[in-house]
């Protein structure tokens, strides 16, 4: 039968206490220790909660200074980026510093080394961490070097795959790529197959070595458009959608695991587990996956801190109330 | 009419001694200091009796603190009329509002005011920056003015022309929880997800949009005579099914009133003010579009495309054949870095070479409210906006 686990798959929301430390910090009231500490706190709580859900893959929430924006990290700590105008965030009311290409992108491996807080987790069990895909990192990267957005697919992707083999020599067990630009479609037609197509090939070429677990989740829109090749495609072990954008109807069989962002992280509005549940069990039987991961449709950083662990309490909820159902795993192959 | 004339668009940054006595702090020498520099500098009436309220330093009784609200708006309007460095003539903003002073904060005030919001707690917008979201946990409901007194006072205190800025009802749907909505439409059978949060989306807004024309209908009835609909959030949802409701909220709002509207917006997505095309023009009450520009430019000089990056999204306006006003935003305000007045200057004459409007239609603006920045910075900002727009007015057309 299916195996259902729960995840987070994006940026966690800091607590009351860390928000006003940092407020705090910025104006000179308290110093940069007791602001960590504050960070400290939020992480380790936020670590042992999903453990309490039963999430197999913690992250750390990515939520301390160093991941100001799911950029941050990269675009401060690779060669040839650096953070520029602020622009929003999709449809959200969040924003982030463009990432401007004004050289060669490369990478010492140390950029994201240094954004993780590794101390939090059991050194067997290992860490999650989300990151930008590479699709999304080239439509939205300034480019003023390299001339051609798949250019710069592609040194984002090689730069990544220095970060994460460096990553997967100190404890990462599993990568997620967040893809908004994949599904987000303003107007106009979905993307072709062929570009889908190369970004498959920069998820490869991010993954090359990388010893972990992968998990590729399009978010703020409806995948139907690329489904089923999606999971063809794409070579991750997982792939997910944003099921408070996509309907269930356009699936198909499929031998790879499912990211199911089932709870919407858009609202404090807490869904009914028995409703969760069922598009779940009916989500298994179209696709017949072995595992499907319940996550929150994006980023829990969207709502305040209590509701956001709330609404990972309630994955928890719905994972333990589809225990012992399912479908059977599928006879269609995917390619990986 | 005026060439290039010049607003502000909202928020002035707070002292520490107005802000202090409201969170049960006390008043330290450096904010005594800020209150007499800058009541000298901006000769504001009876200033030596608020220096000596504000010497009292804490436990000030609510009539006090009520005097410290009053002090706030008129030195932010003593910030917005004597903006620029005397060459301008004359000195100061065209437009002038009290700088939100007597206001928590643009979203922080509606809410507090319309029935049916809980405070949920603090989501962070960017960096280390954060709203606090409220909920709407049922049909959100008509209260009391939350301008009128701010208005008034406004009004008595300068002889400039008012423009108040209103926040409308998508922005108050976009930046609260939808919990009251959410649930409702949830259990709507047969909706295809996006379906199901956009009519959640549309029906929370229709709702704002009635009790904000309620107040601004009020305000007109005071004396109001323009009024400037900020929608920061107007390019937040992105289908097309959204930018329709921008407008359609608009128009709901001001429906059966007679004003001068404008509307401000801000920070739009990486592709730009396009998705609101051709939307927004069926607003058609609105007199002038106020956009945030400088933030994605270059700090060159020069009316080239190149240097002028962040202004090519003004093309839109003349491809639609827009003839109306437009508010240009030449100065970013999330950063202390600061353009020269020679630079906003060609911000602004490249603003009237892509548009082709004429000079009276074109007014000069920070990109957005000033509140984020320390007042010294926030007055250098207006001071560039005043001083570009005059370097703009000498350069022949």
């Amino acid at each position: 039968l299916t195996q259902y686990g729960v995840t987070l798959t994006g940026l966690h929301a800091r607590s009351e206490k860390t928000i006003q430390a940092t407020q705090d910090w910025e104006r000179g009231r308290i110093d940069q220790e007791r602001l960590g500490k504050c960070f400290d706190e939020d992480v380790d709580s936020l670590v042992k909660l999903q453990h309490k859900v039963g999430v197999d893959f913690p992250t750390d929430g990515q939520l301390t200074l160093a991941w100001q924006d799911l950029f941050r990290p990269l675009s401060s700590g690779l060669s040839g980026l650096q953070p520029g105008p602020m622009v929003r965030w999709f449809n959200t009311n969040t924003f982030f510093f463009t990432p401007v290409v004004n050289g060669r992108i490369s990478s010492d491996g140390k950029a994201l080394s240094k954004a993780v807080e590794r101390k939090f987790f059991d050194p067997h069990a290992g860490f999650k961490i989300v990151l930008p895909d590479p699709l999304t990192f080239a439509q939205l990267a300034d480019d003023r070097h390299y001339g051609s957005k798949e250019k710069v697919l592609f040194a984002y992707s090689d730069a990544l795959n220095t970060e994460l083999r460096s990553l997967s020599s100190s404890g990462l067990k599993y990568v997620q790529f967040l893809a908004p630009s994949l599904v987000y479609r303003i107007k106009g037609k979905p993307l072709p197959r062929s570009t889908v197509e190369q970004l498959g090939e920069g998820v490869r070429a991010a993954l090359k070595g990388v010893q972990a677990r992968s998990g590729f989740y399009p978010c703020f829109g409806d995948a139907s458009p690329y489904l089923p090749y999606l999971f063809d495609v794409i070579p991750t072990d997982d792939v997910g959608m944003d099921l408070t954008q996509t309907d269930n109807s356009g699936l198909e069989g499929t031998s790879k695991g499912i990211i199911a962002g089932i709870v919407d992280s858009r609202t404090t509005y807490l869904e009914d587990v028995a409703a969760l549940a069922s598009r779940i069990e009916d989500l298994a039987e179209r696709t017949g996956a072995k595992t499907i991961t319940l996550g929150p449709s994006a980023d829990l950083r969207f709502v305040p801190r209590t509701s956001a662990d709330e609404k990972l309490s309630l994955l928890g909820q719905v994972k333990n109330k589809l225990k012992g159902k399912g479908a059977r795993p599928s006879k269609r192959s995917s390619k990986k | 009419m005026k060439a290039f004339p010049t607003q502000e668009i909202g928020s002035l940054p707070k002292f520490g001694w107005r802000t202090k006595p409201f969170r049960q702090m006390a008043l330290s020498d450096e904010d005594l200091d800020a209150a007499r520099r800058w009541g000298d500098r901006l000769q504001i009436e009876g200033r030596d009796d608020f220096y000596r309220l504000l010497s009292k330093r804490y436990s000030f009784s609510d009539d006090e603190k009520k005097t410290i609200i009053d002090y706030s708006l008129l030195y932010a309007i003593g910030m917005c009329e004597r903006a620029g460095d005397g060459d301008a003539s004359p000195r100061g903003l065209d437009l002038v509002w009290s700088g939100e002073q007597a206001r928590t904060e643009m979203y922080e005030t509606p809410v507090t005011n319309i029935g049916g919001f809980e405070f949920v707690g603090r989501v962070r917008s960017f960096d280390n920056k954060y709203w606090r979201m409220a909920s709407v946990k049922a049909p959100p409901r008509y209260e009391k003015n939350y301008h009128l007194d701010e208005f008034l006072f406004t009004k008595k205190h300068t002889k400039r022309k008012v423009k108040v800025p209103v926040t409308d009802a998508i922005t108050i749907m976009a930046w609260s929880d939808n919990n009251y909505y959410t649930g409702k439409w949830a259990k709507k059978p047969g909706l295809a997800p996006a379906r199901r949060s956009f009519g959640a989306r549309r029906e929370f807004t229709l709702e704002l949009a009635k009790i904000i024309r309620r107040v601004i209908s009020e305000l007109i009835s005071k004396g109001v005579e323009e009024v400037q609909i900020d929608i920061p959030a107007a390019t937040q949802y992105q289908s097309e099914d959204d930018m329709k409701l921008v407008a359609e909220s608009f128009n709901e709002t001001t429906k059966g009133l007679s004003a001068t509207f404008s509307v401000h917006s801000c920070f739009p997505p990486s592709t730009g003010y396009g998705i609101l095309f051709p939307h927004i023009l069926e607003m058609k009450k609105c007199e002038r579009f106020s956009f945030e520009y400088g933030n994605r430019d270059s700090f060159s000089r020069g009316l080239d495309p190149e240097s002028r990056v962040g202004f090519e999204d003004l093309k839109l306006f003349k491809e639609y054949g827009y003839k109306k006003q437009l508010g240009v935003g030449v100065i970013h305000i999330h950063t202390d870095t600061l353009p020269s007045a020679e630079v906003v200057r060609d911000r602004v004459l490249y603003s009237e070479k892509v548009t082709g409007l004429p000079r009276e239609n074109l007014y000069v603006n920070p990109d957005c409210g000033l509140r984020t920045r320390r007042p010294e910075i926030a007055q250098k900002m207006l001071d560039l906006t005043v001083n570009g727009a005059e370097l703009a007015r000498r350069t022949p057309g």
